[in-house]
């Protein structure tokens, strides 16, 4: 393919949504949708400048993406350590595994009366919710990318007199990465969709507390750019994620750049 | 083609097997298997599938341990992995995350590993690809790095379990003149895994055929090398050990008749 038919069919991809915002725009001028339900998409990037002028909005977004990324960090962290190590000991398996899975049944958003009651609704409880939610996927993929790294490639390395440290950072550790990786990816998914509950269920400061506050306020368009800013957050921790996978999975086929 | 690395030549190990048997719970793959490969000596095994050729290979390596008799290594009763034994897989098992040379370099250490490595892709005639990922090799090019991986430890017994069995016939014939030479070259002590017997004819001073566990055909191969496929002492001799590993009665000496296995 050229790369001009290949700009253009980049282009085609924006007339859809550049059309919804068109017609969004005509109809909230013409007065057939209310601004209440809908304000113009106009009002909406005006308001997105004004908060954005007042520092207002940078502050709510490194307060929000602080408690994603702790409780990312946290649940993450747990998972990546508890799924190396019943990936890799049969002991840790017997242990942990039976349980872990029991426990990964209950949806962690069933869980919010007893996180209230236990953190209250300050900063642990959103933190936990985040870190719960994240743990599972990262988990459980970090175990079946160790479970299934090719045992010849292990008998291989372990013939060359790999063992121990070497043989992890060589054979392991590399062949359980894609997997990892696509736990990563669900997880920072999980993330942004969890602490939107956390932050609407109670928050004073953050994304959410400034919708839930807009809307006491009946400022929908205030409302509208903190979906927009959770849309854009997710999307960007969606490109990090992929990122990842490209540069530390550059040897796989599926990943190299000409053929993406 | 530079490598001073190579000197001395290390030289070949001596195998020596007695009464090596090896059992998986309630079946007994070895039974009694006794044998004794010179230092520098160049030995095939055929047998059909299952028969053990493999498992024999395996206790060489230290991949295994017998259930019973003694495997000796260089004079030594061998206990467990030696750093002068490598094997080479019937497939490449190359770690894809690696590139070529980052492959060949496994295990090895010391600040000339690289260079080292990269004499040892020469030899295989891949120096040009040493930076590229295993995925963009063609199968036979990855067995060229296998063996490069094998031949950078200065091996004293190279150990090859059907190293070839999966490439096509042409790239299987170059990868045979290539084992050949560096085997004439470095002289070390080869033991060939193999179900083509006329890959074992083509290679070995010797091919042994092994059957329910045991050694059951010691042929000596006195054919000068390099070795034609087609002249009629070969066509011969590879009859004959076809026909044994068949249980047919041996051909009569005729090379014109139509072989069995290219």
């Amino acid at each position: 393919m050229s790369a001009a038919a290949d700009r253009l069919r980049g282009l085609a991809a924006w007339i859809v949504p550049l059309l919804v915002i068109a017609g969004w725009e005509a109809a909230s001028r013409s007065g057939w949708l209310s601004t209440r339900i809908l304000p113009e998409p106009l009002a909406v990037a005006r308001a997105f400048l004004s908060l954005a002028r007042s520092g207002e909005l940078a502050h709510d977004v490194a307060i929000s993406s602080g408690r994603a990324l702790a409780g990312l960090a946290i649940g993450g962290g747990l998972g990546l350590v508890l799924g190396l190590l019943t990936g890799t000991f049969k002991v840790a398996e017997t242990l942990l595994d039976t349980t872990l899975q029991m426990v990964r049944n209950v949806p962690p958003l069933a869980l919010i009366p007893l996180v209230i009651l236990w953190f209250g609704i300050d900063e642990s409880a959103k933190l936990f919710l985040v870190a719960i939610g994240v743990f599972f996927p990262i988990y459980l993929n970090t175990t079946h990318g160790i479970k299934s790294v090719d045992a010849g490639l292990i008998e291989m390395a372990r013939s060359y007199g790999l063992k121990g440290w070497p043989l992890y950072r060589e054979v392991i550790l590399p062949g359980a990465l894609p997997s990892i990786l696509v736990g990563l990816r669900f997880s920072l998914g999980l993330m942004w969709v969890l602490l939107i509950v956390a932050e609407t269920i109670s928050a004073q400061s953050g994304i959410g507390y400034m919708t839930m506050n807009a809307r006491e306020f009946l400022q929908t368009d205030v409302v509208l750019v903190g979906v927009l800013l959770y849309a854009l957050l997710g999307k960007l921790a969606d490109l990090v994620a992929r990122g990842l996978e490209r540069r530390f999975l550059r040897w796989n086929p599926a990943y190299q750049p000409a053929l993406a | 083609m530079q490598r001073d690395w190579i000197s001395p030549p290390p030289g070949g190990l001596g195998v020596g097997l007695a009464g090596v048997g090896k059992r998986f719970g309630e079946r007994s793959v070895l039974d009694g298997v006794s044998l004794d490969v010179r230092p520098g000596e160049f030995v095939a095994i055929v047998g059909r599938s299952g028969c053990g050729k493999s498992t024999l290979l395996r206790l060489l390596a230290g991949l295994d341990t017998p259930t019973s008799g003694e495997v000796r290594l260089g004079g030594a009763p061998s206990a467990a992995r030696r750093d002068d034994v490598r094997i080479m897989f019937q497939e490449a098992r190359l770690l894809p995350w690696r590139t070529v040379l980052q492959n060949v370099r496994l295990g090895l250490d010391g600040a000339d590993a690289s260079a080292r490595a990269r004499d040892a892709l020469a030899q295989v005639g891949l120096a040009d690809r040493a930076g590229e990922w295993p995925s963009v090799l063609s199968g036979g090019q990855r067995q060229r790095v296998a063996l490069a991986r094998a031949l950078v430890h200065r091996p004293r017994l190279l150990l090859l379990d059907e190293p070839l069995g999966a490439l096509d016939a042409l790239t299987r014939i170059e990868m045979q003149r290539l084992v050949e030479s560096v085997w004439r070259e470095l002289r070390f002590t080869a033991v060939l895994v193999t179900h083509d017997v006329a890959e074992a004819v083509a290679l070995a001073d010797r091919v042994l055929l092994v059957e329910d566990g045991r050694v059951t055909l010691d042929e000596p191969v006195a054919l000068p090398r390099p070795r034609a496929h087609g002249s009629p002492a070969f066509a011969a001799l590879e009859g004959r050990v076809l026909a044994r590993v068949l249980k047919e009665p041996p051909p009569a000496d005729d090379a014109s008749k139509p072989r069995l296995v290219a």
